[in-house]
């Protein structure tokens, strides 16, 4: 009788778990065919350069944290309605969705330094397909700045590295200029004319007569009525006969007339295309930032720019008033 | 006679299989310039449909770039020449040309033509010594 | 969005098709898997393939809750990914009110025990959650009407009751008898009693002194 106490006492449940977890344990990481010091180092600490906002928030309003020095920082409602197709107007504010480069903490930073740098030069909505002009602090100009003025055919880059090309065919010669968006040499971004093509790049505008990328230096601004939407420019551009810079048969391009191409080119252009990405799932989902995230950055983005330009039409209309 | 012009057709049709695509636009020994300065010369060769070729680049990479010297073939002749303009991609700021332009200099530094026809980048500016007598020679700057 | 952990990039993986089918063939076979998988609600082949099967499957699981099936693009790529048809039905009548409020993955997938002899695949299961087979992970064994598991218990229900009944002989009899019940409770078990055993003693020295 008094053994089986003894016994009773000795299995009591708390030890009793603990040694069977330390035994599951010992025997998992001794029998496992695919242990490695890699994995185990992987389960110890998952690779993940990020906080959880959930995870910060928990620490943040521990006990352990609860002092007067601590602040109660005021949770952003969602008042903002973000317009449906809001990346579109800043795509630069999504990540690249690489996951070798994808960093939570320096993607925040470097949008914080977007929306500073947002406060202080104004870079309006374009497309590509924009008329716009740039000011750009030059050291070697006699007014120490230079203005170009071109059709915007491209814009790449994420975050700060952000860029924009700018076309235009001057004295019969074209010239393409890349711009930093958030640049410090920047000094204006003007829209002389706010609309979009039928494409996101308009590179075979290099392969087309000069006067679809010919604009005037004193191009005067276009206007959009006030709550409209941005008009699609539906011009079909004529290529000039071949050879051209690419295949451009090969790219699926809408802005662009029939090319009249031997039926050869178009066979082997279909020979070469990819249908089946658009089925891809995957493919698309590694290319990409995931829906939600997106929804979240876009939100932020649009409170942070909304706010600027409140700002800024405030300060308009205080310097308009002291005149 | 015959088999030797089916073999001369298909090597060209070999020769013609492959893409010539120049991905870098590179400005390389051999490459082919716009000279765009009013030199007869310059000018006379461009007529002809032979313009100019790069046969030397006088800087170690030999891949000239803004603003770089380089030698040319043209006209039967060799001549000196400065870019001014590249086809190559550029840094922001920098403009990219859709030609590879040259303006033809002499033995001594001095300009063949008087006046350059096209726009000429603003960073060339910077560049002192010979480069100051083309920089006078341009009408526009981007 | 995907509630589990990806590839960065995915398998190549060998095609129906044989050589040469590529990426397309790739698609071709996964497509087979993703049906299955929604026909039956559970497959087993390679733990590669099965991994490569759960994104396509959780994907359009996750756009049929999100978007319903009015979305345009979401038809297509049910219409693409499912192979036959009435599962389409399925997706959007069963899976979707299934999986709407699961605040975790659709789909689970377990590592199964490679075949030998054999060829050294890694196998394993893939499977929508709430499916009507038995599980795969075996449930833990409930051993509790094991006969020693039993026979702890009752001693343990024996000493409770004894040392119950002694405490309240202690309250109830007068000190006398407590002086015999002092050592024998400190003999059943030495150490957590130490301060009962005290206790005793001092109640022992308190009775003596009385006495």
């Amino acid at each position: 009788m008094a053994l089986l106490a003894h016994v009773a006492r000795g299995c009591s449940r708390i030890p009793k778990l603990q040694l069977e977890a330390a035994l599951s344990v010992r025997f998992q990481s001794t029998l496992s065919h695919n242990d490695t010091k890699a994995r185990r180092a992987r389960e110890l600490r998952p690779r993940r350069n990020y906080l959880l906002n959930d995870e910060v928030e928990q620490h943040r309003k521990s006990l352990l944290q609860q002092s007067p020095e601590v602040e109660e920082i005021p949770v952003q409602q969602a008042e903002a309605n973000v317009p449906r197709d809001f990346r579109h107007v800043m795509p630069e504010f999504l990540p690249d969705p690489n996951p070798l480069y994808r960093d939570r903490v320096t993607e925040k930073l470097e949008r914080m330094d977007m929306y500073r740098r947002r406060t202080c030069i104004d870079i309006p909505e374009f497309y590509v397909g924009s008329i716009m002009a740039v000011t750009m602090a030059d050291h070697h100009a006699p007014g120490k700045q230079s203005r170009f003025v071109g059709i915007c055919i491209q814009r790449s880059g994420t975050g700060l590295r952000a860029d924009f090309t700018l076309r235009n065919v001057i004295d019969g010669q074209g010239v393409e200029v890349r711009f930093d968006m958030y640049g410090a040499s920047l000094q204006k971004i003007e829209v002389l004319k706010l609309e979009q093509r039928l494409d996101d790049e308009l590179f075979y505008l290099r392969d087309a007569a000069q006067e679809y990328s010919t604009i005037p230096f004193d191009f005067e601004p276009v206007p959009l009525p006030k709550g409209a939407t941005v008009p699609v420019n539906s011009t079909k551009v004529k290529l000039n006969p071949r050879p051209w810079l690419e295949r451009w048969e090969r790219h699926e391009l809408k802005g662009v007339e029939d090319l009249n191409l031997p039926e050869k080119k178009y066979r082997r252009a279909r020979q070469v295309a990819k249908p089946w990405e658009r089925w891809d799932l995957m493919k698309r989902q590694r290319e990409s930032i995931n829906e939600d995230e997106e929804e979240s950055i876009m939100k932020e983005t649009y409170m942070e720019t909304e706010s600027t330009r409140r700002a800024r039409g405030r300060q308009k209309a205080s310097l308009k008033k002291t005149r | 006679m015959n088999v030797i012009c089916r073999q001369a057709v298909s090597l060209t049709q070999a020769a013609r299989s492959f893409s010539t695509t120049s991905c870098l636009h590179e400005l390389r020994k051999l490459s082919r310039v716009r000279v765009v300065d009013n030199s007869s010369i310059g000018r006379a060769a461009a007529v002809a449909g032979k313009p100019g070729r790069v046969i030397h680049v006088y800087n170690k990479q030999e891949v000239a770039t803004l603003g770089d010297k380089v030698l040319l073939a043209i006209k039967g002749q060799k001549k000196r020449a400065y870019v001014v303009g590249v086809k190559q991609r550029q840094k922001a700021g920098v403009p990219r040309f859709d030609t590879n332009n040259v303006v033809l200099i002499e033995d001594n530094g001095a300009p063949v033509g008087t006046r350059i026809t096209v726009p000429i980048p603003s960073i060339l500016r910077s560049k002192e010594g010979d480069f100051t007598k083309i920089l006078s020679l341009a009408t526009k700057f981007v | 969005m995907l509630r589990f952990r990806i590839r960065t990039r995915p398998r190549k993986m060998a095609s129906l098709e044989g050589l040469g089918s590529g990426p397309e063939g790739r698609l071709k076979r996964l497509r087979k898997h993703v049906t299955a998988l929604i026909r039956h609600e559970r497959l087993e082949t390679t733990y590669a393939q099965c991994d490569e099967t759960r994104g396509y499957a959780e994907k359009l699981i996750t756009m049929a809750v999100r978007n319903g099936d009015r979305d345009k693009h979401t038809m297509e790529m049910a219409d693409y990914w499912l192979l036959e048809k009435d599962l389409i039905h399925k997706l959007f009548k069963v899976l979707v009110p299934r999986y709407q409020s699961l605040p975790a993955t659709a789909t689970s997938i377990h590592r199964i025990s490679t075949e030998y002899p054999g060829d050294g695949r890694h196998m394993g299961v893939l499977e929508l959650k709430g499916n009507p087979w038995p599980p795969v992970r075996p449930q833990p064994r409930n051993t509790r009407l094991h006969l020693h598991n039993i026979q702890l218990e009752e001693a343990k229900k024996e000493y409770h009751q004894e040392r119950l009944r002694a405490k309240s002989a202690a309250a109830a009899v007068p000190p006398e008898g407590s002086s015999v019940d002092g050592p024998a409770g400190s003999s059943v078990d030495p150490d957590p009693i130490d301060s009962e055993s005290e206790s005793g003693e001092s109640k022992n020295s308190g009775d003596s002194s009385k006495r």
